[in-house]
């Protein structure tokens, strides 16, 4: 009667799927094709329950991109209004610098594969009997 | 020790007695303090006069009410991890600071100012046999509604900084005078700071700046045995009424939880800190008892000092004998996520200057799933208030209501590597000369992470709409971008899934 849980109806983290190899050859060719663009892997925390998953994890973004720029681009993917709580991370740091450009957030971030990695999150919810956590999960899944 | 006035003023004997008056027990089955006021109090001001007509009638029903009460508060209150009662332990010598007011624990006049302030804010908890929540079964919010009553403490906090002199406390903080906490010695190697210090009561006035050590902060508040300001004390009663759990509350559960619908919440349902905030903005805007205060929540971490420029300045009352002001008094709510599963400790220091800032008015977080209010620190510790304690309703429409149950006398302590990276920082600003102080002040607070490219949040000027709209506008295809097939860039690696979005 339990639903699956989240982790099972989703496929591995990019970065799992395919080999450091694989990847930086796909970046490398990528960047010879659109040398001025920054490739962005971007998926969604592995325990989200409330934000959807975006259709597409890969993204060529502009250079002089801003954060606010980009997180709106998301957003409206994602067709989130402009209340519900959305937060992109990098390296488990929240990007609130809404002025920072992809370029510079690509130097200070890029994997050793030459992907920059952002995953996306709302918040948590807070309550706490054991019975509600049942109700919650069921409700998730 | 004075009888506290809640039972003891209960006025003439009415016909109707409410089950507040019976069961209030603010923290009678809890708090050492509680006992010992039920102990001392004279048997006539325990129990309210009953209705002559129902004297010799039932009385057994009740006494089985009342244990049944008991009982289920003692359940609850074990559920909720209030069972085991210890005292926490502050140290002597480090800072412990309470929103934005330090105090140094090393006398015991200091340790009594900290108690004062603390036992004065305002502790919302869990209730039980409230009116039905409409559309639901829901008489009490136990076990769901934690980041609601998170949410209230922080806007009540907001509400005596807007209402009271900044010094005020409440001068019934006495009545909760046992408070649970001990003050110890920092650690020393030989004793791995296990045994504890002598006992709060004792505690040597070793003041090495003598009386001088409340100067740091607290000597701001007033001295002790300060008299009671009736217009003080009628705002702050006030102000907790207006978190009655009944439906016309203005920020009671029931407001709360109506206004959470449009977010699609409803009675029942966990609440994050983001939604809360956003209630608490509906539900300041639809308050009519409250004048010339806003509330502005940020969105994607950054405060647009444009936006709430234009809210604070949007319908100002006229006061009708008083000059108006040009500028609302704000609540700046700031939702943010500090970490993915954990919080990411470079914030940690940056929480801290956050807290000790005066115009901050706390945090809205908790534990994982456990919602608590966060209202400063000591060392490598939250200090917090805990709404997970279920207490029964107080009818807050009666005069002279009992206000013990909405001020804790336990303060508590948490690491901050458990606390939940999702919270909402609030913030409130007086005038608008508060509010510029307040951008300079956070953001040099914000600047104290290690990661000074990556703060928590950040304030930007202008309004929000010209940052999306006016550098968009060259950029048509960035709305959608376009998806670039695929094989179109590599020959080895197809698959729908390996498509780029071109922006």
């Amino acid at each position: 009667k339990m639903p699956p849980s989240e982790k099972s109806q989703h496929a591995k983290p990019f970065k799992q799927r395919k080999s450091l190899a694989t990847r930086k050859e796909e970046v490398a060719g990528i960047r010879l094709k659109f040398p001025t663009k920054i490739p962005v892997i971007v998926e969604r925390y592995h325990r989200e329950k409330y934000l959807p998953s975006l259709d597409k994890t890969k993204f060529l973004v502009p250079q002089e991109l801003t954060m606010t720029q980009f997180i709106t681009i998301i957003r409206n993917r994602m067709s989130l209004t402009p209340s519900q709580a959305f937060y992109l991370l990098v390296n488990n740091s929240s990007l609130a610098s809404m002025s920072l450009t992809m370029a510079e957030v690509y130097k200070d971030n890029k994997d050793e594969d030459g992907f920059l990695y952002m995953t996306y999150a709302s918040q948590e919810m807070f309550g706490s009997c054991t019975e509600c956590t049942a109700v919650e999960l069921s409700k998730a899944g | 020790m004075r009888v506290p006035e809640t039972e003891g003023s209960c006025g003439p004997p009415t016909s109707h007695i409410p089950e507040a008056m019976n069961s209030v027990s603010p923290s009678a089955a809890q708090y050492r303090a509680g006992a010992q006021q039920e102990d001392l109090l004279p048997p006539a001001g325990r129990r309210p006069p009953r209705d002559p007509r129902n004297y010799f009638g039932n009385d057994e029903p009740d006494e089985v009410d009342r244990l049944k009460a008991k009982l289920m508060s003692a359940w609850n209150n074990v559920k909720y991890g209030w069972s085991v009662k210890m005292k926490t332990s502050f140290n002597k010598t480090s800072p412990l600071i309470l929103l934005g007011r330090i105090y140094v624990l090393n006398d015991e006049d200091e340790v009594e100012r900290f108690q004062r302030d603390f036992v004065s804010r305002v502790w919302l908890t869990y209730r039980r046999e409230f009116p039905q929540l409409e559309g639901s079964v829901w008489t009490t919010d136990c076990g769901w509604g934690c980041m609601l009553r998170s949410g209230q403490m922080l806007l009540a906090q907001g509400l005596l900084a807007h209402l009271l002199p900044s010094e005020w406390t409440w001068p019934g903080a006495h009545q909760l005078a046992d408070v649970d906490m001990e003050v110890l010695k920092p650690r020393s190697p030989s004793r791995g700071g296990l045994f504890p210090g002598p006992p709060l009561s004792r505690a040597p006035c070793q003041t090495p700046r003598g009386h001088g050590s409340g100067v740091e902060g607290s000597g701001r508040r007033a001295p002790p045995g300060h008299s009671q300001d009736p217009h003080s004390e009628a705002v702050h009663r006030r102000v907790v009424s207006w978190f009655g759990d009944h439906p016309h509350a203005p920020f009671g559960v029931h407001q709360l939880v109506e206004l959470g619908k449009s977010s699609g919440k409803k009675a029942g349902d966990w609440y994050g800190p983001s939604i809360v905030a956003h209630i608490i903005c509906k539900a300041v805007a639809n308050a009519t008892d409250i004048r010339n205060l806003a509330v502005y929540v940020s969105q994607d971490c950054t405060v647009y000092k444009g936006d709430v420029a234009r809210l604070c300045e949007q319908g100002v009352t006229e006061g009708l004998s008083a000059p108006s002001p040009s500028w609302k008094s704000v609540i700046i709510l700031v939702p943010v996520r500090l970490g993915g599963e954990t919080l990411n400790p470079v914030y940690t220091e940056c929480v801290k200057s956050i807290l000790s800032l005066d115009c901050c008015i706390g945090i809205i977080g908790g534990k994982p799933k456990h919602s608590l209010y966060f209202i400063g620190f000591q060392d490598e510790q939250l200090l917090y208030l805990d709404p997970h304690y279920c207490q029964a309703v107080v009818d807050v429409t009666r005069d002279h209501f009992p206000l013990e149950s909405f001020h804790c006398n336990s303060p508590r302590k948490m690491s901050f590597s458990r606390m939940d990276p999702s919270c909402t920082i609030g913030f409130y600003a007086r005038s608008r000369k508060d509010f510029e102080t307040l951008c300079s002040a956070v953001t040099a607070a914000l600047a104290s992470s290690p990661m000074e490219k990556y703060p928590i949040f950040t304030f930007a000027e202008g309004q929000s709409q010209d940052y999306v709209l006016g550098e968009h506008a060259g950029m048509p295809s960035a709305h959608r971008g376009c998806i670039l097939p695929a094989g179109h860039l590599s020959r080895t690696h197809g698959g729908s899934m390996d498509d780029f979005v071109l922006l």
